[in-house]
């Protein structure tokens, strides 16, 4: 008995179409991915890349070459003190830090001209292909407009790897793991429905085993998964302009996965309090909701109260953000990745077999 | 005569407090159309569902094609064809597909269009099930009934949200699984249908088989007379009714009289006078033979749409 395929390509022409079921799986996280990464992404085209100026000589061609840069449409030029504005570079808010050091005025006229000093995080890809260039086009300009006869501005650069991660990188990946939980968790529906519609009682007066119905479900819900998270990926690097570690998308996939089963286990067995695909929504919002805003998903951990840790903890999109984040950007570790996939796993095991307890035909 | 193909013996099944299935024993033999008969609440669908191993019985002992059903699974679940009332199948597929769908759970098959052309839904076969009139929707859960080419098959009220024409070619389809020999086992509420199919009919009411033969039998067994059926508004009672000379018994429901007579031309006599005297008005009177419903009137006091 081959029950299983036909069993899978069901669930696939069920999913494929039910239109109501594809926007909410597919283009509703694209559009929010969208707007996230559009508000605060590093959007590439038209608009100008912060910079941050440290004047520290005060000669006339130090400020003539800050008015070069002024003039550039493609760079907001903030001046501010060294140490200040490296720090605005490590924390993601400028692009890059040109340094005119004390005594460049004096040097042009000499032999060796002092060198302009540019700090930026190399690993940040539109600072490498953008800004620099622009950089470098601009100092080109200061220096027709300094001296005819010699090149006296030259740069020296200097690399930073930003400590903390920009927004947009700490909340990609936690809206990945909020469309696997969504996609585990909502995706039991299509078992309460059948449920509802006593389809599961028909299917019993079967010999169709309860393991390929399951089987088959699940591994849809999977495949589903996995598709989402290809998917937001890709928008996530397109739009919001995210650094990717591509050597761990294979690892990421698997942590989808992993996440992925331990909330259809969730869904399953919250699917057991419910009669109908109307009483599975709020039952299913409630569990969800929460955990949208208290597990780090989209705010950093260390932001929340003490008294609010125990919840969190308790709560599984804490360890699937946690290791999302880790893998897709390299973000700092909340818990060592042992401890979330041991978690996830341990979620599946429970929350599996309470619900093969609680399962019923009808 | 060889082993029935179901043997019931004192099957009982309690929910709460409320005994659906009170004591309830039949056998069915090889190549009948078993009929069970009665109001909604009678304790059909439960003993049906029993025999079909979706039930665990209370008690009692059952043997189903030599097995008992609530421990044979899925060695018992192939053999058998099933439908169930009120299930909606999935309604973004279409009709092909979920033939074959479930199909695919069974070794044995028959021929996806083949069992599409006997259940005359070739001009639907790619219409999304949600497409399918209730009638049509009925015909697709009895092929999928018969999908594994069983030798025995349940019909749960088959026939319900049909149209009278549907209905005539959904019994058409169930005497075409009489003639190629399979055992047939049908609950109904329809008693046209009851003996129009059944070989024997079972009249359930309140978790009990209350008579049990074939439709012609039982309606000879309760009435060896014909009736004289009308409706009149008022000033006759069923009292008076009963008084009538040849009158055996006579049955009102609300404005609508039966009364059974052995002796018709003398009984009509007598009901006309009657008439005449009290000035009540006899509207639509008709004689006919008495039938499976007022068999089932008479034991039970109701009629089987109460």
């Amino acid at each position: 008995m081959n029950a299983f395929l036909p069993l899978f390509r069901t669930n696939y022409r069920d999913f494929v179409r039910d239109r109501t079921a594809l926007f909410w799986t597919l283009a509703f996280p694209v559009l929010f991915i969208g707007i996230f990464g559009i508000v605060l992404g590093r959007g590439d085209d038209g608009a100008s890349y912060e910079v941050g100026l440290v004047v520290e000589d005060g000669s006339p061609a130090a400020i003539a070459l800050g008015d070069v840069l002024d003039g550039f449409e493609a760079l907001e030029v903030t001046r501010g003190e060294r140490d200040i504005e490296i720090a605005a570079l490590a924390d993601g808010d400028r692009r890059a830090v040109v340094v005119v050091p004390q005594g460049f005025g004096a040097s042009i006229a000499s032999e060796t001209p002092l060198p302009l000093q540019v700090h930026f995080d190399p690993s940040q890809q539109t600072t490498q292909q953008v800004v620099i260039p622009v950089l470098l086009r601009a100092f080109e300009v200061a220096d027709r407009a300094l001296t005819q006869t010699r090149p006296v501005v030259t740069a020296e650069f200097q690399t930073l790897q930003s400590e903390r991660l920009q927004v947009i990188d700490f909340i990609m990946p936690g809206l990945i793991a909020m469309s696997v939980m969504n996609g585990g968790v909502f995706g039991a529906i299509a078992m309460v429905s059948l449920r509802e519609r006593r389809v599961l009682r028909r299917l019993s007066a079967t010999p169709l085993p309860a393991w390929a119905l399951v089987g088959a479900d699940v591994t849809f819900r999977m495949v589903v998964v996995l598709l989402q998270t290809v998917l937001l990926v890709i928008l996530a690097v397109l739009i919001g302009g995210v650094s990717v570690k591509v050597e761990n998308l294979p690892a990421l996939a698997g942590v989808a996965v992993l996440g992925g089963l331990a909330f259809v286990a969730i869904g399953f067995f919250l699917g057991a309090f419910a009669k109908t695909e109307q009483g599975f929504f709020p039952i299913a919002q409630v569990v969800t909701f929460p955990m949208l805003f208290l597990s780090g998903i989209f705010f950093p951990l260390d932001s929340m109260p003490d008294w609010i840790r125990p919840v969190v903890s308790a709560m599984p999109l804490t360890y699937l953000g946690d290791a999302m984040r880790q893998l897709m950007v390299g973000g700092a570790p909340v818990h060592s990745m042992a401890l979330n996939l041991g978690v996830l796993a341990a979620f599946l095991v429970v929350f599996f077999g309470l619900a093969v307890r609680l399962f019923k035909y009808e | 005569m060889s082993t029935p193909v179901i043997q019931v013996r004192d099957l009982r099944k309690a929910y709460g407090d409320l005994q659906a299935v009170a004591g309830v024993s039949f056998e069915v033999a090889e190549g009948e159309v078993f009929g069970m008969l009665g109001p909604n609440g009678a304790g059909k669908t439960t003993s049906v569902e029993i025999l079909e191993g979706l039930r665990i019985r209370d008690s009692g002992d059952v043997s189903v094609l030599g097995m008992d059903p609530a421990t044979s699974g899925r060695n018992f679940k192939r053999l058998v064809g099933v439908q169930l009332q009120q299930v909606a199948l999935y309604p973004r597929l279409r009709v092909h597909e979920v033939i074959s769908l479930f199909g695919s759970f069974y070794e044995q098959r028959a021929n996806t269009d083949d069992l599409i052309a006997l259940m005359g839904l070739e001009d639907r076969r790619n219409a999304r099930i949600a497409e399918l009139s209730g009638g049509q929707a009925q015909r697709l859960s009895v092929a999928l009934a018969v999908v594994n080419m069983p030798r025995l098959v349940f019909l749960d009220e088959p026939s319900t949200g049909m149209d009278p024409q549907a209905r005539r070619n959904l019994w058409d389809i169930i005497e075409g699984f009489k003639a190629k020999g399979m055992t047939v086992v049908l609950t109904t509420h329809y008693m046209e249908e009851a003996e129009r199919l059944c070989d024997r009919v079972a009249v359930m009411d309140h978790g009990r088989i209350i008579a049990l033969d074939s439709p012609s039998a039982l309606v000879r067994e309760n009435f060896a007379e014909d009736a004289i059926e009308f409706v009149s508004n008022d000033g006759l009672s069923e009292h008076d009714l009963g008084e009538l000379a040849g009158v055996t018994s006579a049955a009102s429901q609300g404005s609508a009289h039966s009364i059974f007579s052995s002796d018709i031309p003398r009984t009509m006599g007598s009901l006309l006078d009657l008439a005449q005297e009290r000035g009540a008005p006899l509207e639509g009177m008709r004689v006919r033979h008495a039938t499976l419903e007022d068999v089932f009137l008479k034991l039970t006091g109701r009629t089987l749409r109460d």
